[in-house]
C-alpha cells in the first residue's frame, strides 16, 4: 500500500446529452488501480463500465460531459490536460482495446502498416532497438534513415505478432483486415496496443464477439500475457466467468456507481451487495443444479430519471427506508472489501 | 433428474430430422452460375421426445439456426426427412401442410427485429389464431390473446401498446406469447436469451420452463451459451461445421463427453469461480467455413487426436451406449472437460 496507485478515479459523474434529457451515465464513480494488477468492471449493459474506459481514455462522444470528479493518471489529471497531450498518452502510456476489431482496425491499410506506424511515431524505441540489433553505427537517434526505420519498425512488429501467438508474421504483415478471422484480427489488436509497452491497458468486452473457442484461445493469451506484461490491465466485461480467470480485484457496477469492491476470490466466495449476489444467483452456472434461477425482479433503472437515493432500491429485496433518499457510500468493511448498502453501514460504526 | 420432465417410462417421439441436408448455392458472375455451396447442413440427425428440452449447441456457422429454420420449412432442405409424430413434412403442401405448420412455434433471438412495429400486441397475438382459423369470432380471440399475455407475465394493458414501448425483456415475453397462439406441441427457441441481459435472462428462462410444465409443451433449444443449454436441457446435441458430432442426455455431454470437440468446447467456458484450477484444452486455429468442409472428418484440422484414419473417412453418428450418439472413429479416453464439475457444491 506504500505505493500511490496508477490510475485513481474520484467521484467521477457523467453526463450524456440527449433530446430525450440528460442521461446521467456515472454517478460517481470511484476506484483505483495499482501498479501490475488486473482490475477486472463487470456489470449489465447500461451500467457505465464502457464509459468508464471511454473517460479515461478521453474517447468520449461529443454529448458526454464531465460534471465533477478526476481522474489522476501517474500525477495528472485526465479529464483536465490538453488533446494533444491525452494523444500522446494514448500513443504511449494507456492503450485500449474494444470488443469489436472490425470497427476499430483501418480497412484500408495492410496490418504491417497500422502495427508498424506504432514503432515510427516513438523514434526512440526505434533507436534502442536499432542499437541491440546492431543495425545502426551511428548511435544518434536521428540519424536513423527513412528505410533503416521502416526496417527496424518491421522487425519490432514481427516481435509483437510473436507475443500473441500469431504465426506465419510476415505474412499477416501484408494482410489487409479482411483477409483476418475474428479471433487474428482481435490478436492484432493486443498486438498493437502492447507495441506501445502501456502501463495502463483497457481491454473492453474483447472476447465477447467471438465463438467460445476462440474466445479460449484469446483468454489463454491474456493469461500468459499477464505474467509477461507487467502493466496495470483494467478489464470490462459482462461474464462474471472471464473476470473469475483473469482479475485480482473486481468492481461490480450498477446504473452508473461502484456497488461493491473486492479481492476477486472475497467477492466470489462473499459478496454482499444485494446485486452482487441477485446476479450470481441470475447465472445458470455448470454443475449447479437447480431448478428455478433466482431472479432479480424489474428492469435496468432509465438513467434519465434515476431512482433516488440507491439507485437500485425499487428492485432490492432488503430495501430500507433510508434506501430511498440517502445514497449509499462505498464503505470498507475489511480485507480491502468495500460496499455501497446501508445494510451494512449501522454495524461498521 | 430424469431423463423427462414430468412424465417418465413412455417416451413419445415428437420430432425425427434425418439426415437432412441445407445447401445454399453461392452463385458467381454475370450468369449466375453457381459455383459451390455453402453446406450449412450437411447430413443431420436427430429426434426430440415429447415432453422434453433438446439443446442444440455449437459455434456460429455450424448450422444451428438454418436447422432450426429448416424444421419450420422457413427454409426447404436440400435433402432429407423431417417427420413430425411419424409424418414427414418436408413434401406437404397447402392446407394439409399448414395444419401441421401450427403445432410448431418459433421465437427469434432478436425481439428488436421478430415484433412488427407498426403492430400492436393485441393484434400480433390475434393474427395468427385467425389465419388458422382457432377462434370463431373477435371475443373468443381477445379473451384468448388476454390470456395469452397474463400467462408470460404482462397485463391486460400491454396488449394495446406497440414494441417500442417495451423493454427487450418484455418484447421476448410478447415473442413467447406470439409462439403460443397456435397452441403449438413444440417450440423452436432460436438463441431466445443472447440479446438479453443476465438478470432479465433468469426471468425468461424461469418463464420458459413455467409454460412448459404448464402446457406440456416440447423446446428445442438452440443456443450457443453452454451453461443456458445445460440449465435447460435434458438432452444435448452438439454441431460442427453442419453436423451433429454427439448427442446425448445433458449429464453425460457435460461431464463425460467422447467426443474431442465436445470436450474442447465445454472446456472453453469461464467458470465464475476463481478458485478453481484447470487445465484447459484450447483448439488451434478457426472453425473452417462451411463452403470448404474438410474432407474425411470434419473436425480433424483442429483435432488434437488426429490421425490418419480421420483423413481418409468420415466417421457416422454411431450410438456408443443407449442414448449417447458419438461420431468420431476412435475410443478416446479423455479426463472430465471441468474437473470439479459434479462435486461443486454451492
Amino acid at each position: 500500500m506504500s505505493e500511490a496507485p496508477l490510475l485513481q478515479i474520484n467521484h467521477v459523474k457523467l453526463d450524456f446529452h440527449t433530446y430525450a434529457g440528460e442521461v446521467k451515465a456515472l454517478d460517481g464513480v470511484t476506484f483505483n488501480i495499482k501498479r501490475g494488477e488486473a482490475l477486472g468492471l463487470v456489470g449489465e449493459s447500461g451500467c457505465g463500465k464502457s464509459v468508464t474506459a471511454l473517460s479515461i481514455t478521453g474517447l468520449l462522444p461529443e454529448n458526454a460531459s464531465v460534471t465533477s470528479g478526476e481522474i489522476l493518471f501517474a500525477g495528472k489529471n485526465l479529464l483536465t490536460i490538453r488533446n494533444d497531450e491525452m494523444r500522446k498518452i494514448r500513443a504511449g502510456q494507456i492503450a485500449m482495446v474494444f470488443q469489436d476489431p472490425t470497427t476499430f482496425l483501418n480497412p484500408v491499410l495492410t496490418i504491417g502498416e497500422q502495427l508498424e506506424e506504432v514503432f515510427l511515431l516513438n523514434p526512440a524505441r526505434l533507436a534502442s532497438a536499432a542499437l541491440e540489433n546492431g543495425q545502426s553505427k551511428n548511435k544518434t537517434k536521428s540519424s536513423l534513415s527513412k528505410s533503416e526505420q521502416r526496417k527496424i519498425a518491421k522487425l519490432l512488429s514481427i516481435d509483437v505478432l510473436k507475443q500473441v501467438r500469431l504465426g506465419d508474421q510476415d505474412r499477416v504483415l501484408t494482410q489487409y483486415p479482411h483477409e483476418l478471422s475474428g479471433g487474428m484480427r482481435q490478436r492484432c489488436m493486443i498486438a498493437m496496443a502492447l507495441a506501445r509497452n502501456p502501463d495502463l491497458f483497457i481491454a473492453d468486452e474483447i472476447t465477447t464477439a467471438l465463438d467460445v473457442t476462440i474466445q479460449a484461445q484469446i483468454l489463454e493469451l491474456l493469461r500468459d500475457l499477464k505474467r509477461e506484461f507487467h502493466g496495470s490491465t483494467l478489464l470490462i466485461t459482462h461474464d462474471l466467468g472471464i473476470v473469475a480467470e483473469l482479475c485480482d480485484r473486481v468492481g461490480v457496477m450498477y446504473a452508473g456507481n461502484i456497488v461493491e469492491l473486492a479481492d476477486v476470490r472475497e467477492l466470489f466466495a462473499n459478496p454482499l451487495h444485494p446485486y452482487t449476489k441477485g446476479l450470481m444467483r441470475a447465472i445458470p452456472m455448470l454443475g449447479r443444479e437447480l431448478d428455478r434461477l433466482e431472479t432479480i425482479q424489474g428492469t435496468v433503472p432509465d438513467l434519465i430519471n434515476p431512482p433516488s437515493g440507491c439507485r437500485f432500491h425499487p428492485r432490492c429485496p432488503f430495501v430500507l427506508e433510508k434506501c430511498k433518499s440517502v445514497k449509499p457510500e462505498l464503505l470498507d468493511v475489511g480485507k480491502g472489501h468495500t460496499v455501497a448498502c446501508h445494510l451494512y453501514g449501522e454495524e461498521k460504526a | 433428474m430424469p431423463p423427462l420432465r414430468g412424465r417418465e417410462g413412455m417416451t413419445q417421439r415428437i420430432l425425427e430430422v434425418k439426415n437432412v441436408t441445407k445447401w445454399f448455392p453461392i452463385t458467381a458472375g454475370l450468369l449466375g452460375r453457381t459455383s459451390g455451396y455453402v453446406k450449412a447442413l450437411d447430413g443431420v440427425d436427430l429426434d426430440v421426445n415429447k415432453g422434453e428440452t433438446f439443446g442444440l449447441v455449437g459455434e456460429s456457422g455450424s448450422g444451428k439456426t438454418t436447422l432450426g429454420r429448416c424444421i419450420l420449412r422457413l427454409y426447404q432442405p436440400t435433402s432429407g426427412e423431417i417427420a413430425y409424430r411419424g409424418q414427414d413434412i418436408t413434401k406437404l403442401k397447402g392446407e394439409t401442410f399448414e395444419k401441421i405448420r401450427r403445432k410448431f412455434g418459433i421465437v427469434f433471438q432478436d425481439p428488436y427485429a421478430s415484433l412488427d412495429p407498426r403492430q400492436t400486441v393485441k393484434s400480433a397475438l390475434i393474427e395468427p389464431m385467425k389465419y388458422h382459423k382457432l377462434v370463431r369470432n373477435n371475443e373468443e380471440a381477445m379473451s384468448k390473446a388476454k390470456e395469452l399475455i397474463k400467462r408470460v407475465g404482462l397485463n391486460e394493458d400491454h396488449l394495446y401498446r406497440f414494441p417500442h414501448e417495451f423493454s427487450g425483456g418484455q418484447r421476448q415475453r410478447i415473442a413467447v406469447a406470439r409462439a403460443l397462439t397456435t397452441d403449438p406441441d413444440i417450440i423452436i427457441l432460436d438463441e431466445p436469451t443472447s440479446f438479453l441481459d443476465v438478470s432479465v435472462q433468469a426471468q425468461i428462462l424461469n418463464l420458459l420452463s413455467d409454460l412448459q410444465e404448464e402446457l406440456d409443451l416440447t423446446y428445442l433449444f438452440i443456443s450457443h451459451n453452454l451453461s443456458v443449454i445445460e440449465h435447460m436441457s435434458n438432452r444435448v446435441g452438439v454441431m460442427y461445421l453442419g453436423k451433429i458430432v454427439e448427442a446425448a442426455p445433458k449429464e453425460i455431454v457435460y461431464r463425460k463427453p467422447e467426443h474431442p470437440y465436445t470436450h474442447a468446447l465445454i472446456s472453453a467456458l469461464p467458470i465464475p469461480d476463481p478458485a478453481l484450477s484447470r487445465q484447459r484444452v484450447v483448439l488451434a486455429g478457426d472453425i473452417p467455413s462451411p463452403a470448404n468442409i474438410p474432407h474425411g472428418c470434419r473436425f480433424r484440422t483442429r483435432c488434437p487426436y488426429a490421425k490418419d484414419a480421420c483423413t481418409e473417412s468420415e466417421p457416422a453418428l454411431e450410438t456408443r451406449q443407449p442414448g449417447h450418439l458419438v461420431s468420431c472413429h476412435f475410443d478416446l479416453k479423455m479426463p472430465a472437460p471441468i474437473p470439479s464439475l459434479g462435486t461443486a457444491s454451492r
